[in-house]
């Protein structure tokens, strides 16, 4: 039973695979039916999966694919010239060939799906008649229709079902045989398209040869270059041909492994590991080069971290290769959806798939087709207009539709394009308005390229009544949830009359992301530079308010604005300077402005997921691992336009009105300044000499202590006196740190030492000291000295 | 030779099964003080207890959760419950400690305000929580004895659980 089922996996493998070819084949075919190559394609995937199944003893889908195959020989030998109504028999066949093969996988059993009609059909076109004829067969009809044939069949190919053992082997190895030489002249006939083929003399041709008599190959060659000559060739060409195939199996084959996604997905999970530790690794080195700048080991260390970095980001690229697929595997299903909706709609359409072999990441690969289904098939229903509108119009009778991949940065494109009648924005609007998806005044400041994106809204539908095909106001909708979910852009342009072009940007891969990392106040977040459009330094004065909502003018469009502390209810604790960074996010069709304090810059970032408890935040994708150590969150972006949209802005124009800036200073005391000095002598000494302005004073023992003091919040300082040379940590390392605040951007901090170099005062400068008292100093020069830096506005003698 | 082993086997397996007996009947705690009351869980379901570090804040949830730490990699959630408990925030001292607590679905990360004691209690030492009107929410397990002092336990499942 085992065997049997390790057997049954592979045919269902290979016949998935076979299939996948068929439909666009099949369509193919019917552009060119005398296309003897692609005929004999065809042909043997039907004989190959009638073999195996009659081995297998699946009698009902033996049955119905022995009917395919009766008339696909005939056209293959000339004897019937397939049309489109033979065509629809025959794709309905293989239609059923497929739900008989799900139900296989699923079931190991092929029953519960009646194929008579469609054989009586089959049958029909073989013995002449029109398949639309035949309508409702009689089940005593069946057998005596069907005997001809499978005695016709006896002749070219022994009856599965009676074989004896012996047989059974043999016929397995006939199977094998034909199925190798079918895959070579599959690889060649690729060859025969491309290029020529290198001649060069083969093991396996005795093989082909073997095979040969049952299985008449193909000459593509031949068929590329007469497409036009009638089938029955020379005897001779297949022979021929198969020398030629030969060689070119020899040179192209590639060899493969089937691996367990799951496994991959762990190996991924492990590099993501390794990113963030290469991350950590840099962060270490650039701190140690800081500290002990010119010593020699720093150069080893450096070229280690930089090696370890290099091949991390290699095998990051080639794990992520190993998951890539090439985009035709979606792309492949949309000629025969294209073929069914214009016969349904009863519209000429073409279309043309180019950049097929662009390869992005299983996931998304998977999440993909589905949005292209409903745009394609927008595309057709509302895009390509009727034969005859548009030989008034004066374009060809045939409408076209392109769909493109390539790789653009990070990113793939995929561009769907028509040149049917294009969309009208003023209609669009109405169209909303009537169907309350928008308000009049909303769509008065609507832009044309926004109209566009109304399409997207749920419940919006232009089409007068529900078709098979649209009209139900839900594709549009799945395809922006579904790009969404997968941090992708879409770009419409459309000209009416001319056509629309519509552009899906999605990022390569979804584990291990570029982001840009933005401060607002002393947070940080990361956002997915896949979103990130641009950013913009602006002035205050930039922002105008328009219905209690910020905007800005971007160019020639107006662009709404948020700050990033009223989505994430960030604190005002200093007042930011006139100047603001607008990050401009685009995600699906919408775009926004977000307003931070600062850009930290672009990093690569893995993203971990906060477990159940926290999971599904508002504006929150999930978190990272900075190589700091320290968490850093990731916005998602989607949410974050969601909830821009309810959010009440504090951004203003006037940067006077903001909340929480410096407080009010109404007597001396409101003023506070930290002495940080391990020497009590040296504290008590600046004490005194401060003590006349009635400032209030707190002291630290040393730069830890004094830090605990500033981040613990509870004062406001408005200046640090610190001393250079102090255990645990000094002068330099505590102004450094306290820099690292935006909070603490504009304290002054004032170095009071008895170190006079030169070196040392460059050093004060650089970890951001902003005066740099020599111990001894005089009373009044350190009151003077305070004094200037917090802005004291007292006079010495009303606070004495 | 074999009788004689025997023999040992059987005799160690005596020694062992009263004390094995008595495990079934033990529970081992941690305690700790949260405000100033004295509280424990279960020691099976803490994952490690450590000393304060950096948490990065998140947005937009309640009060005691203060936000997400980083454990060796892991990104887990840090719960104040001082907070949680309904008692005022108090800056966090030398003796405050996160304890990861977890189950079979989630781990998160609690404040407290110091640690006292690992506790056995025998089982008949635990009483059932006391009658709240809110017995489907209460986060108490149970009240166990010991001597003079009343411990009040934890139920992990409860702190874990979302509730906003």
């Amino acid at each position: 039973m085992d065997e049997f089922q390790e057997i049954l996996q592979d045919f269902l493998i290979e016949s998935f695979e076979l299939i996948e070819q068929l439909d666009q084949d099949l369509v193919e075919l019917e552009n060119s039916p005398e296309d003897l190559e692609l005929l004999n394609r065809i042909f043997r995937v039907a004989h190959t999966v009638k073999g195996a199944s009659s081995f297998l003893n699946f009698d009902i889908l033996t049955h119905l694919t022995h009917h395919m195959e009766d008339v696909l020989n005939k056209a293959r030998h000339g004897e019937l010239v397939i049309d489109a109504d033979i065509m629809d028999v025959i794709l309905e066949s293989i239609d059923l060939m497929k739900s008989l093969l799900t139900t296989i996988r699923d079931t190991s059993k092929d029953e519960g799906i009646e194929v008579e009609p469609c054989v009586l059909r089959l049958v029909a076109i073989t013995s002449g008649e029109s398949p639309t004829e035949v309508q409702a067969p009689t089940a005593e009809e069946t057998p005596a229709v069907e005997e001809p044939a499978a005695v016709e069949e006896e002749a070219e190919e022994p009856d599965f079902a009676n074989m004896s053992d012996e047989d059974v082997e043999a016929e397995i190895q006939r199977l094998l045989e034909e199925r190798q030489a079918s895959d070579k002249a599959k690889r060649e006939a690729k060859l025969a398209a491309g290029e020529e083929v290198p001649q060069m003399p083969d093991a396996q041709e005795s093989d082909a040869q073997e095979s040969k008599d049952e299985e008449p190959s193909p000459a593509p060659v031949l068929a590329v270059e007469t497409p036009s000559t009638p089938p029955p060739a020379a005897k001779a060409a297949p022979k021929v041909d198969k020398k030629a195939a030969a060689p070119a199996t020899a040179t192209t084959v590639e060899q493969t492994i089937r691996v367990d996604v799951k496994r991959l997905d762990h190996l991924m999970n492990l590099i993501g590991e390794l990113v963030l530790g290469k991350n950590r690794l840099i962060k270490i080195n650039d701190d140690v080069e800081e500290r002990y700048e010119g010593e020699e080991f720093l150069e080893e260390l450096n070229q280690v971290v930089s090696i370890v970095s290099l091949v991390t980001t290699d095998l990051q690229i080639a794990v992520m290769k190993t998951r890539m697929l090439p985009i035709g595997k979606v792309f492949n299903k949309f000629p025969r959806m294209i073929r069914d909706l214009s016969r349904e709609l009863g519209k000429k359409i073409e279309l043309e798939i180019s950049g097929e072999e662009t390869e992005l990441d299983k996931s998304i690969v998977e999440e993909i087709g589905d949005p292209l289904v409903h745009i394609i098939r927008n595309s057709c229903d509302h895009g390509i207009e009727d034969t005859s509108k548009r030989v008034a119009t004066g374009k060809s009778e045939t409408g076209t539709i392109g769909l493109k991949a390539y790789n653009e940065g990070n990113h793939i494109v995929i561009e769907i394009t028509d040149d049917g009648a294009g969309m009208d924005p003023d209609f669009l609007r109405t169209k909303s308005i009537e169907k309350g998806v928008i308000t009049e005044k909303e769509a008065d400041m609507m832009s044309d390229k926004e109209a566009f994106t109304l399409i997207f809204r749920p419940g919006f539908s232009t089409a007068a009544q529900v078709t098979n095909v649209s009209g139900r106001g839900v594709g549009m909708d799945v395809v922006k949830t579904n790009i969404e979910k997968l941090n992708g852009m879409i770009d419409i342009e459309s000209e009416l009359g001319k056509g629309t072009v519509m552009k899906l940007k999605i990022p390569l891969t979804l584990a291990i992301i570029q982001a840009l990392l933005v401060g607002v106040q002393e947070e940080y977040y990361a956002i997915p530079l896949a979103s990130v459009l641009e950013t913009v330094r602006i002035g205050k004065e930039e922002i105008y308010t328009v219905e209690n909502r910020s905007v800005m003018r971007l160019r020639d469009e107006v662009l709404s604005l948020v700050h990033i502390a009223d989505i994430f209810e960030v604190e005002h604790v200093f007042d930011t300077s006139e100047h603001a960074y607008v990050v401009v996010l685009g995600l699906a069709e919408s775009k926004i402005g977000l307003i931070v304090d600062s850009l930290v810059g672009q990093e690569e970032i893995v993203i971990k997921s906060m477990g159940e408890y926290l999971k599904g935040m508002d504006g929150i994708a999930g978190a990272t691992i900075r190589g700091d150590g320290g968490v850093t969150l990731i916005v998602d972006v989607a949410a974050l336009m969601h909830m821009a949209k309810t959010i009440k802005s504090s951004v203003t124009g006037d940067a006077g009105s903001a909340k929480g800036g410096p407080r009010e200073k109404t007597q001396p005391s409101d003023y506070k300044v930290m002495i940080i000095d391990d020497s009590k002598t040296d504290r008590k000494i600046m004490t005194m000499a401060l003590k006349p302005l009635g400032i209030t004073l707190i002291e630290a023992n040393d730069g830890l202590e004094a830090l605990n003091i500033l981040k613990s919040g509870e004062h406001h300082f408005d200046a640090l006196l610190i001393d250079i040379e102090m255990p645990r940590m000094d002068g330099y390392t505590l102004a450094s740190e306290i820099k690292k605040y935006n909070k603490y951007k504009n304290l002054p901090l004032i170095a009071v030492t008895s170190r006079t170099g030169k070196a040392d005062r460059m050093r004060g400068v650089e970890s951001g000291m902003v005066e740099y008292i020599t111990k001894p100093y005089s009373p009044d020069y350190l009151q003077n000295v305070v004094k200037r830096n917090i802005k004291f506005t007292f006079s010495q003698e009303s606070a004495s | 030779m074999s009788d004689k082993l025997q023999d040992i086997i059987n005799k160690q397996q005596d020694q062992i099964a009263p004390g094995e007996e008595n495990m079934d009947n033990i529970v081992q705690l941690v305690g700790f003080v949260v405000g100033d009351e004295e509280f424990s869980v279960p020691i099976l379901s803490i994952q490690e207890i450590i000393k304060p570090i950096e948490w990065t804040r998140v947005p937009r949830t309640p009060g005691y959760i203060l936000g997400v730490f980083n454990l060796r990699g892991t990104v887990i959630p840090l719960i104040d419950l001082r907070l949680k408990f309904g008692l005022p925030s108090e800056k966090m001292t030398d003796e405050s400690r996160f304890i990861v607590m977890k189950n079979e679905s989630e781990t998160a990360g609690f404040v407290i305000d110091r640690l006292t004691e690992a506790i056995r209690l025998k089982k008949h030492e635990i009483g059932p929580a006391p009658e709240t009107s809110m017995q489907e929410k209460t986060m108490i397990e149970g009240v166990g004895k010991q001597d003079e002092k009343i411990l009040t336990i934890l139920k992990v499942d409860k702190l874990l659980e979302r509730d906003f």
